[in-house]
């Protein structure tokens, strides 16, 4: 008689009869049976058998094959096939456990330095104690997902690497980015969730303003964060600035030349005086007659000749105050982005700002503001990592020598040469184009974080324009894999293709049906304040589902390069051949997200993926089924979406002539990157000559990437190699505090790590290149 | 930190690397060091691109 069984985990526990005849229960009921008294006897046979076989303790595989054997012997196939069944599905989730739980090992004793999973993504600092945190949830949540939310086939083509959910551990939770509209947030002020903020009255509150709403949205969601009319918004609080800065100045001048007590209540009198009877006040173009409106009422106080001084006074000074309070508050508006942080403080908000076409006064000084306090650098001379910058260029406006924003243009090429930002987006470009509006900021083509985009709008087509609109998710098909099981055979390759596209379209619905049940309180900020658009109309207790209708449902893609290799042995770079079906793919791709978006009534639209954390999960998946493919499989990473690889040498011009027309085809985003060799600085012609083909060849998105590298020792800035062009030493090598004092590049304050600031480059600097 | 060396000579910079700021997928990184495996492997490979008078416009 069996008195014990031994468990999986070696415990010694009493046997229990009853527990057998459950599970071949469970499975007969599964099938329909409901004859419990059958599963006992049944469950009595499995352990005579066991007794016979002289096996006194068994352990619980022993019995479970033994269940089997009897199940099949009593000629009960089906419940037998059930119980396999059930078996492998506890043996799944029992691995996963496991699997789960040497995961968490790992992110506990491991540094990120020893762990990749902490590196996924470079934004996160994995070794701080939030990082690790969020790296626990994260992981748990997709292992949760997978065993019980997941549909089977969808999880199974994600483990198995056919393709990517990305932010999957977000499944649940909510949806990916927004264009932020700063200037309708503003409007009346606005609450973050833990408080009101009134509506801004001066550019430093804009500005800090514009940094709360950044990290306040990026806590309602996984993706980055985009203002997408950044200059038109700011322009506004310059404009109260000046207003406030000019009448504080004349009444400082009231008060000095005519001696007058309350000279700030007249200042302020006669400004409201005007703007209730003319509907105009002080601004900072000075074009609009005020100021001949305000002489009439100053004579009551003094003379004309005093007027006319007063008036220059306070132009003249409200002026320099106003260009230095803006600059002021970009300054700290980008120190903020690069020190605040989200998500319980392990990443700093993923941020984006566009702007270049506001052609007012205060536009422009915004502009030219915030380029120069990126060139400027942060306290010790670093460059800012956020946010990205993205000037819009547009012929007509600033592209061109003559037009209003040209010289905006030249000084954005100047610091993108030092800095690398801001990147190049491109309204002309005819995809971009077809949605622009003049006079309507909405309908100038935007990006957010590392490349989306989100203007077209099925769903509403008299609402396409960015703002408060963005992506809901995206996935990516493993293109290259797809391409080595073809064999060779572009006909079959075409057909899988279309298997996964149905499968991923599937699961972006999939994925929807969640995030469409979530109320309008999951999200507080985005919807709660109206940021996410039309979401205003909606109650806390609404569903989202009919606002979200305006996002987008996106599928990826990377390995385009890898994919035609294994196709026809030859990427986009190498012939026209590969090129004119690398555009095959890429347009059939394309043709079948809007084939879907008819079909459905939904945005779905086609992503060249980013892929930080895919690039390498991919590749080493299939280098592990297929072996080390040249060309394939050979790199630890799959290109990036359509680009020509990273290692292939090709001219600057020839790399975007190529990827261009891609641009026009993944309208869910895009980007191309140049590298450019040595100092741009030193050749900011070739700089601007780059940024301007690109907007020949019809690219949407670009940006050119150069060494910069710090020494901050010296505090040099510019390209280092082995050795710091200033103070000659090498990584990690001491200098003399002697020499940094020769060179001019020591402070006593700062001993710990040499320096600050950098005298070479203040001395550099040029002096305000803009005029207004 | 500053250190006196054996010449008695004070020394900055003992173990302090060089910053190298590149892009990643679109934003840029202050060091090497947090990009995961497979982007190290990217930059390492990545080669120049020559603007040559074509480009000229």
């Amino acid at each position: 008689m069996i008195q014990t069984i031994v468990k999986r985990d070696g415990r010694c526990v009493l046997f229990d009869l009853d527990k057998i005849a459950a599970a071949i229960f469970k499975a007969a009921q599964a099938l329909g049976g409901s004859d419990y008294e059958m599963a006992r006897a049944l469950a009595e046979q499995v352990a005579a058998s066991l007794e016979e076989a002289g096996n006194q303790s068994p352990t619980v595989e022993e019995i479970q094959d033994a269940v089997e054997r009897t199940l099949v012997d009593n000629g009960h196939a089906r419940t037998a096939k059930e119980f396999i069944l059930y078996r492998a599905q506890r043996t799944r989730v029992r691995d996963m456990n496991t699997r789960l739980m040497k995961t968490y090992e790992e992110l506990t004793y491991k540094s990120a330095d020893e762990n990749d999973i902490k590196r996924e993504n470079a934004n996160i600092d994995g070794d701080t104690a939030m990082g690790t945190m969020l790296k626990y949830g994260s992981e748990g949540a997709k292992q949760f997902y997978h065993m019980f939310v997941l549909r089977p086939e969808h999880s199974k083509a994600h483990l198995a690497g056919d393709i990517h959910i990305h932010d999957l551990d977000f499944l649940t939770l909510t949806t990916t980015c927004c264009q932020i509209d700063i200037d309708k947030l503003f409007t009346g002020g606005f609450c973050t969730g833990h408080g009101f903020l009134r509506e801004p009255n001066d550019i430093s509150s804009y500005a800090a303003l514009a940094c709360i709403a950044i990290q306040s949205n990026q806590n309602d969601q996984h993706g980055g964060q985009s203002i997408p009319n950044f200059d038109y918004g700011m322009a506004k609080g310059v404009a109260k600035t000046y207003r406030k800065l000019y009448t504080r100045n004349l009444a400082k001048g009231l008060e000095l030349f005519c001696g007058i007590d309350d000279a700030e209540g007249i200042a302020k009198a006669i400004r409201d005086g005007i703007s209730d009877a003319r509907g105009i006040g002080p601004v900072f173009a000075d074009d609009n007659g005020y100021r001949d409106q305000e002489a009439e009422l100053l004579h009551e106080y003094t003379d004309g000749e005093t007027t006319e001084k007063l008036q220059q006074f306070a132009r003249r000074e409200a002026v320099k105050e106003t260009r230095r309070a803006t600059y002021q508050a970009m300054e700290a508006f980008v120190h903020n982005l690069n020190t605040m942080h989200s998500r319980a403080g392990a990443q700093i908000p993923f941020s984006s700002i566009n702007y270049g076409t506001d052609t007012s006064p205060e536009g422009r000084l915004v502009v030219e503001c915030v380029l120069r306090a990126t060139e400027a650098g942060l306290g010790n001379g670093e460059t800012p990592i956020f946010p990205i910058h993205i000037f819009k260029v547009k012929e007509g406006i600033n592209f061109n020598d003559g037009e209003p924003n040209y010289d905006l243009f030249k000084l954005a090429c100047r610091v993108s040469a030092k800095r690398l930002f801001p990147n190049f987006s491109f309204i002309d470009a005819p995809y971009n184009l077809q949605y622009y509006k003049p006079g309507h900021p909405e309908t100038e083509i935007a990006y957010m974080g590392c490349r989306t985009r989100v203007i077209g709008n099925h769903y509403d087509p008299t609402r396409e324009i960015v703002n408060g609109r963005g992506n809901l998710s995206f996935t990516s098909v493993n293109l290259p894999r797809i391409a080595i099981r073809a064999k060779g055979d572009v006909d079959w390759f075409f057909e899988e293709l279309d298997r996964k596209i149905d499968l991923v379209i599937d699961q972006l619905m999939e994925r929807f049906e969640i995030q469409a049940k979530k109320k309008v309180r999951n999200y507080p900020f985005l919807m709660g304040q109206g940021v996410w658009i039309d979401s205003d109309k909606l109650g806390p207790d609404d569903e989202v589902r009919e606002v979200l209708k305006h996002g987008t449902l996106s599928m990826g893609f990377i390995g385009l390069a890898e994919t035609l290799k294994a196709l026809i042995g030859q990427h986009h770079g190498e012939s026209e051949y590969a090129q004119n079906l690398g555009l095959e793919i890429i347009g059939h791709m394309r043709r079948r997200m809007d084939d879907a978006t008819r079909a459905t009534g939904f945005n779905y639209t086609l992503l060249a993926t980013p892929a930080e954390g895919l690039s390498g999960r991919f590749v080493r998946m299939d280098r592990k089924q297929f072996g080390e493919l040249e060309g394939i499989t050979d790199h630890e990473f799959y290109t990036n979406s359509f680009h020509i690889p990273v290692y292939y040498n090709i001219s600057a011009s020839e790399k975007i002539r190529l990827e261009a027309p891609y641009h026009a085809l993944t309208n869910a985003g895009h980007i191309s990157y140049i590298e450019l060799d040595g100092d741009p600085l030193k050749n900011l012609d070739a700089f601007e000559q780059v940024v301007r083909y690109m907007k020949e060849c019809g690219i949407g998105y670009g940006s050119i990437n150069h060494p910069v590298d710090r020494d901050p020792v010296c505090g040099y800035t510019g390209i280092i190699d082995e050795v710091c062009p200033r103070c000659g030493r090498r990584e990690g090598e001491a200098v003399s505090v002697q020499k940094l004092r020769e060179l001019g590049c020591w402070q006593e304050s700062a001993a710990n790590c040499g320096y600050c600031g950098d005298p070479f480059e203040e001395s550099e600097r040029s002096a305000n290149p803009l005029s207004f | 930190m500053v250190q006196i060396n054996q010449d008695g000579v004070e020394m900055v910079g003992k173990g302090v690397g060089f910053e190298r700021i590149r892009r990643i997928t679109g934003y840029l990184v202050g060091t090497l060091d947090r990009f995961n495996d497979a982007k190290r492997a990217e930059v390492g490979e990545r080669v120049k691109h020559t603007v040559s008078r074509e480009v000229k416009l």
